[in-house]
């Protein structure tokens, strides 16, 4: 079974995209910040993590950069979800384990689970 | 801190427009949460098994939503116009009219209009920068909906200037005539852009403002020609040297 976490300070955008997801036949744990991120990616190991820019306190990059400090984290695909998708260019982000940029201004509901399958393959 | 303060530390008018802008272009990165969680939502409503009246309303919150997310990010990539490098290509403005018109048809189809590209026997092409052109085309093809009479079709149609070696791409309403107050106020201002256009009664010349700002960095001008039954606002962009070769 696969595990996604799911970054996201939003609780009800994460309520929404936890359900599509765990409809999808995915198993989601869901953290609001960086901090309780990394405590959830030691406690799960997820296979996926789903991952918004602007978090409350720390932002994404924070994070990224710390998941690139650990042999194992560093391995764990990324799905960047956000808002500033315009601002953000996939190839600059690749090192840092970001395989998907979804753009949540455009995104259909499908999107997510679609994008978590094409990593899986 | 406000306007007055600042004036009282000694700030320019020019820093007091930087601090306005900016604030307007924080404003709007803050509302492209709300606005697409509430996008999510209406989605997810339209999955679900809803009556067909609950469907169009969920779609009209849907198209609505993604109007205001339009506008959200024309703004925020217009404070960063300065900052940024574009690359301009030739680009054929009737295939990406169609593009444009193609997008935006559920958008007017929902307010019972249509919009349509005028077909060139002979295609043109401009110099610009797909993104930024395709904003203001949006733009105007947005403000146009809200200004057209339910029933007509909005027309994009493209024009080349051999004189002045430009090609220009209007956006055609069909809708009230403008008073000729209103239109003198719009002249007057449409020369002195990039400031706050005041485009129509109801309308703070918000979007003409950006795409004035769009144009000026491709060194290209917005300008509105006056109908008796409409106006026309439109780009006016260098043509392609490759326009020869056709």
């Amino acid at each position: 079974m696969t595990t996604i976490l799911l970054v996201e300070d939003d609780p009800w955008l994460a309520e929404l995209e936890a359900d599509v997801l765990t409809q999808a036949g995915f198993v989601v744990v869901h953290s609001p910040h960086a901090p309780s991120a990394i405590a959830q990616i030691d406690e799960t190991q997820p296979d996926i993590i789903i991952l918004d820019v602007l978090l409350t306190g720390s932002t994404a990059f924070t994070l990224l950069h710390e998941l690139q400090s650990y042999g194992d984290t560093k391995q764990i695909p990324i799905i960047l979800c956000t808002n500033m998708a315009e601002n953000l260019e996939l190839e600059n982000l690749r090192h840092y384990g970001v395989r998907r940029i979804i753009d949540k201004m455009t995104m259909q509901p499908d999107d997510l689970p679609a994008a978590v399958r094409k990593l899986l393959l | 801190m406000n306007k007055s303060e600042g004036f009282g530390l000694g700030f320019s008018e020019k820093a007091i427009d930087a601090y306005e802008v900016s604030s307007l272009t924080a404003a709007a990165h803050e509302l492209k949460s709300p606005i697409a969680l509430m996008r999510q939502l209406a989605l997810r409503l339209d999955a679900g098994d809803v009556s067909p009246q609950q469907r169009r309303l969920i779609q009209q919150i849907t198209l609505t939503s993604e109007r205001a997310l339009r506008l959200t990010s024309d703004l925020t990539r217009s404070a960063r116009l300065e900052d940024a490098l574009f690359e301009l290509e030739p680009i054929n403005p009737e295939q990406l009219c169609r593009d444009i018109a193609t997008e935006l048809a559920p958008l007017f189809e929902a307010h019972g209009r249509s919009l349509a590209v005028s077909h060139r026997a002979h295609p043109l092409l401009l110099v610009a920068n797909r993104d930024l052109l395709r904003r203001i085309l949006t733009n105007f093809s947005d403000n146009a909906l809200h200004y057209s009479q339910p029933g007509t079709a909005v027309h994009m149609q493209i024009q080349a200037f051999t004189k002045t070696g430009t090609v220009r791409v209007g956006i055609r309403d069909f809708g009230p005539a403008l008073s000729s107050d209103m239109w003198r106020a719009l002249r007057k201002k449409l020369k002195h852009a990039p400031q706050a256009v005041h485009a129509r009664p109801q309308s703070s010349g918000l979007g003409l403002f950006i795409a004035s700002q769009f144009a000026e960095a491709m060194d290209g001008t917005i300008g509105a020609t006056r109908h008796r039954d409409g106006a026309t606002f439109y780009v006016e962009l260098q043509a392609s040297r490759q326009l020869s070769l056709l």
